[in-house]
């Protein structure tokens, strides 16, 4: 089934003859259809109808509610069925639009109808779709949003299948309301290069507010193939479920999604990996609640924010920058900006991939948007660096700035090595400041948002 | 509103009654010929208006001046000159029916201006004219066709507690408005094309069929005949039609619901009578005939809408019952196509029909049960135009009754305009596929051809009062086609087997009226019109062919029909149409053979098992 539904408005103009009087009396019908799926031609696509309907004099009832058959080729017919109140009574309206193609732009305009109150008749009419007017504001109006999140996310299944070369990553980085202190926990398959065997190492990495950064790895361990997330003796990254010990740290976590998906990436690329690497999040938000132990300290966690990511690839990139930002309110910000190591490309400028979750809309709404705009132009720029880098960008009427400040006493530097053998260093910091501030175009760049984190903010900067 | 009568017409018309200015009633014939003639399907219209051109520039060219120019003796020349061309003969006998239809309705009028019968009130139905009905509707079932299988599909499934619309292109008349109105008005709206629908072949049929609220049941004689046993075990086994399973049940119901019984011998009628007389005579098997008319006056009107209600047509007794289990029609809607949805998980599906009111305007009604019912000449034309007529038999398969009658003169008036229109049924000859039915006109309205133009026809006009008419119909074996979508056209080529009946049945008539005391015996055929003695009508049959006859032909069955063999029957054993869901055959059409006999019973018993088996999904 596609993930994609339709939704679209009409507005259709006309007249209707209510049983028991003489005279017509025109009405307005304004609609919103919303399918399940992508509305294609061919095939019979239902929609569930929302809308205002208006009989001048009579009634004006914003709750109109019914469904849509649209079916132009199949059936050749568009049915419209929906209910309203008027004068307190429940009437049913019934009509369709009877497709011909020898007469294509009246049959598929004029929508003659029938009212029915509890199976009989109280009236008739006809409307029809102002082309002259209606037809731009209507075209444009077209969306297809993506529906039918699956419930677990993407296949939770480990992504690699067996090939030389290959990294993924599991992690988790989340932020204690009640102390301040964040978290990582980093879960890596290795597979390298020389085809020698996989390998699974990580680490857990504690930013208290009152003192230095702490951290310790795990593995590495020879990597066995798993049906879910990431299992080893030493810890498990699994659905819902985070435990482990390295070193000091012992961790028991349970993970609540809090949100649909969050593609870093394009969608595609997860599925088919022909881009360096792909980043996605399993929940764009989530929950944790548990115990993390630290030699005689522990952090009791209840639904501390964060989030969960996946990273499947080649390896590391040549320089790169990473912030997750939980805006509260339900909003997220995720940022992964990077060149790549793969020549030819290692000498462009940083592609950043943004995703700015607000209001329940993802935008830009293609990730391709920010990496690479049309053909490179109004493409997200990324000023890299240390302690502070910037990104900035501009889609459709919109644009972001965001500045990350990573100070380095509240950052922990790693060593990483790629399945080829090369090493980078990464710069993280689960306690950075950031300043998002969200811009709209009317007329003049107004706020339209200005978020401010100091020390929530999850970012890292890697180098070489 | 009379159209007026060009002047070729008015002297055509003229000349072939011999109008010589005396009798009162000719002049008004002019403009109900032009009335009969606008009637007409348009290239039946254009052919009798050129013949009245050519006739008249045939006078031009002989006398110099126009027939209604001329005076009477020499509009008689002219005539008598065409009529001595034995070719033009059977032309002239086409083109002077509507004359004739005319003239005897005027004659009649003028002569016995007698006052409408009592009508009484029928019993309600829920017509709405298709103008008043709403563009969009849906209903549970749509029944395409008023007629004996419409009525009766509608009325089974009203009565299982489905919302049913009955659509009907014609219009209702009511038995107060048949009863208002002179036969031949009535005759040209109440059949289609006028009742000129023609198949073509050699000879040519006339092919008349009904179109108003009760479909053909509203004009036709009344006559209800069981299909014989023989033809039902050939459906049951040659054809695997399974509804006519226990066709005895539904048989019964159809003829408690039309009140069928045998006519009394009160007002049967002279014509009726002598028929018994004659088939006594020669020692034949012969009865009244078994009828849906309880309580008939005699009005001999059933062809045109029996004015007295006596005549349990399907309007008045299946219908009123089907509307009371809440069936609605719709009057005046011509359906256009059957909607299909395409896309169904199982293959197409009914979805309902789209009709064309009398404006032009369309409406449509949804529904995933479409019956279809629009008689055997127009169900295949309404599946081809709705995409369903791709089974290579459709439209094949057509069966009819051809028929032609004799008319027998007396010594004394037999017909006056009283009696049962079809009254005796002489039933010696069925085992060879002949019945012979005693079969008067409506007054003024003899479907007899006489014989001959001018002074002689208007001779025969006025003693038509003392003409006994028989008629025949034969069992025929399936050998027409309709073809076309938009616009049908019939094709029916009469078997040669057929065609010996067809002779057999005219010597036997003849043989009937000689018995029951015929002076003279019209055979209708153009150049051999009388014979005074049963050996001189032999030696007169021996020269003719069925080519020459005048033969009409009824009971249109078996263009879609049913049957167990997916290669030779559109149907499937249940009536349900094949390559398509929901769709339902139940009329004519289905009947897999000639029933060879009237097919009332036999078309509503069989929709009244379809539906049954529908409703009870069996």
């Amino acid at each position: 089934m596609s993930p994609r539904g339709t939704v679209f408005r009409e507005t259709m103009l006309g007249r209707v003859r209510l049983a028991g009087e003489e005279n017509d009396r025109p009405v307005r019908l304004d609609l919103v259809a919303r399918a399940d799926r992508v509305l294609l031609p061919h095939r019979t696509t239902r929609a569930r109808l929302t809308g205002r309907i208006r009989i001048a004099g009579r009634a004006d009832d914003s709750g109109i509610e019914g469904e849509l058959e649209i079916s132009p080729l199949a059936r050749r017919r568009i049915r419209y069925r929906a209910g309203f109140d008027l004068d307190g009574r429940r009437l049913l309206l019934d009509g369709w639009k009877s497709v011909s193609f020898t007469r294509p732009l009246t049959s598929m305009t004029v929508l003659p109808y029938t009212l029915y109150e509890d199976g009989a008749r109280a009236g008739a009419g006809t409307l029809r779709f102002p082309l002259a007017t209606g037809l731009l504001p209507f075209l444009a109006g077209f969306r297809f949003p993506r529906t039918a999140v699956p419930a677990d996310g993407p296949d939770p299944a480990p992504r690699w299948d067996g090939r030389p070369g290959r990294t993924e990553v599991w992690y988790t980085t989340l932020t204690d309301p009640a102390t301040g202190t964040g978290v990582w926990l980093h879960h890596e398959v290795v597979a390298p290069s020389d085809g020698s065997p996989a390998y699974a190492h990580g680490w857990a990495a504690l930013f208290p507010e009152d003192g230095p950064v702490q951290h310790a790895r795990f593995g590495p361990t020879p990597w066995t193939a798993q049906s879910h997330g990431f299992r080893t003796e030493d810890a498990r990254a699994l659905p819902g479920r985070l435990t482990g010990s390295a070193g000091p740290f012992r961790w028991a976590l349970s993970e609540e999604p809090q949100g649909p998906p969050l593609y870093t990436f394009p969608r595609w690329s997860w599925r088919h990996p022909w881009l360096p690497a792909a980043h996605l999040l399993p929940a764009a938000r989530a929950h944790y609640t548990g115990t993390v132990r630290h030699g005689t300290g522990e952090l009791r966690l209840t639904d501390a924010p964060g989030a969960s990511a996946r990273i499947y690839g080649h390896g590391n990139a040549r320089r790169w920058a990473w912030l997750h930002a939980d805006l509260g309110g339900g909003d997220v910000l995720e940022i992964v900006a990077a060149v790549s190591m793969r020549r030819g490309l290692d000498g462009l400028p940083p592609l950043v991939f943004l995703r700015l979750r607000h209001h329940g809309r993802t935008w830009p709404r293609r990730a391709e948007r920010s990496a690479v705009g049309w053909a490179g132009m109004g493409r997200f720029r990324a000023d890299i660096g240390l302690p502070r880098w910037r990104v900035g960008g501009r889609a459709g009427l919109q644009r972001i700035r965001v500045t990350v400040t990573q100070p380095p006493e509240r950052t922990l530097a790693l060593d990483y090595t790629d399945p080829d053998g090369s090493a980078a260093v990464c710069r993280n910091s689960e306690r950075a400041d950031a300043e998002v501030h969200l811009e709209r175009w009317r007329g003049g760049w107004r706020t339209q948002a200005l978020w401010r984190l100091s020390g929530t903010a999850h970012a890292e900067v890697g180098e070489r | 509103m009379r159209a007026p009568a060009s002047p070729a017409l008015e002297g055509f018309v003229a000349a072939v009654l011999a109008d010589d200015g005396t009798a009162g009633w000719t002049r008004a014939v002019p403009p109900r010929v032009a009335a009969l003639l606008d009637a007409l399907p348009a290239p039946a219209r254009l052919a009798v208006r050129a013949a009245a051109a050519a006739v008249d520039t045939y006078a031009v060219a002989r006398t110099g001046r126009r027939l209604s120019a001329l005076g009477p003796t020499a509009r008689q020349q002219v005539m008598a000159s065409l009529a001595s061309r034995r070719a033009l003969l059977p032309l002239l006998d086409a083109v002077k029916v509507p004359v004739m239809l005319a003239a005897g309705t005027e004659r009649t009028m003028h002569h016995d201006a007698a006052p409408p019968p009592s009508a009484p009130k029928d019993p309600p139905l829920d017509c709405t004219p298709s103008a008043h009905w709403p563009t969009r509707s849906t209903a549970d079932a749509v029944v395409v066709g008023s007629g004996a299988g419409g009525a009766m599909a509608a009325r089974t499934l009203a009565a299982a507690g489905l919302s049913v619309v009955v659509v009907e292109e014609g219009e209702h008349h009511t038995t107060a408005s048949f009863a208002r109105r002179p036969p031949l008005d009535r005759f040209i709206d109440l059949y289609r094309d006028g009742g000129a629908t023609i198949a073509v072949g050699n000879p040519p049929l006339v092919l008349p069929v009904g179109r108003a609220v009760g479909g053909t049941t509203v004009v036709n004689s009344g006559t209800c005949y069981r299909p014989p046993d023989h033809v039902v075990d050939r459906w049951l086994s040659h054809y695997g039609f399974a509804a006519a399973e226990g066709f005895d049940s539904p048989l019964d119901e159809v003829e408690r619901a039309l009140r069928v019984a045998r006519q009394p011998l009160d007002v049967l009628g002279d014509n009726g009578l002598l028929a018994l007389a004659g088939a006594e005579q020669l020692g034949w098997a012969a009865a009244p005939l078994r009828r849906n008319a309880p309580g008939c006056r005699g009005s001999c009107q059933c062809v045109v809408g029996c004015p007295t209600g006596a005549k349990q047509s399907v309007q008045l007794s299946v219908l009123p019952e089907a509307c009371a289990a809440g069936a609605r029609i719709v009057t005046g809607a011509r359906v256009r196509r059957v909607l299909t949805d395409r896309d169904g998980p199982r293959g197409p599906r009914a979805a309902g029909v789209l009709a064309r009111r009398p404006d032009g305007s369309e409406l449509e009604i949804l529904s995933p049960l479409v019956v279809v019912a629009a008689g055997a000449l127009h169900t295949p034309p309404l599946l081809r135009r709705s995409g369903l007529g791709g089974h290579p038999r459709l439209g094949r398969n057509l069966s009819v009754h051809p028929a032609i009658s004799v008319a027998g003169r007396f010594s004394r008036p037999v017909s006056g305009g009283r009696g049962v229109l079809q009254s005796v049924g002489v039933e010696h000859l069925r085992a060879e596929g002949i019945l012979i039915e005693a079969t008067a006109a409506p007054p003024g309205m003899s479907s007899f051809v006489l014989p001959g133009v001018g002074r002689e026809l208007r001779r025969e006009i006025e003693r038509t009062e003392r003409l006994a008419t028989l008629g025949a119909m034969i069992a025929d074996r399936p050998s027409g086609r309709v073809l076309g979508s938009d616009r049908i056209l019939l094709r029916y080529d009469l078997a040669e087997r057929d065609a010996g009946r067809l002779l057999r049945a005219q010597r036997a008539m003849g043989r009937v009226l000689f018995a029951a005391g015929a002076e003279e015996v019209l055979t209708g055929v153009p150049h051999a019109p009388r014979a005074r003695t049963p050996a001189q009508l032999e030696a007169l049959l021996d020269t003719v062919s069925a080519r020459r006859l005048h033969v009409s032909a009824f009971h249109p069955t078996g263009t879609a029909a049913a049957g167990a063999d997916p290669e030779r029957s559109p149907a499937d054993p249940q009536g349900r149409l094949r390559g398509v869901h929901g769709v339902l055959i139940a009329d004519g059409s289905l009947l897999p053979s000639c029933p060879e006999v009237n097919p009332q019973l036999s078309i509503m018993a069989a929709a009244l098992a379809v539906a049954r088996r529908f409703v009870t999904g069996s």
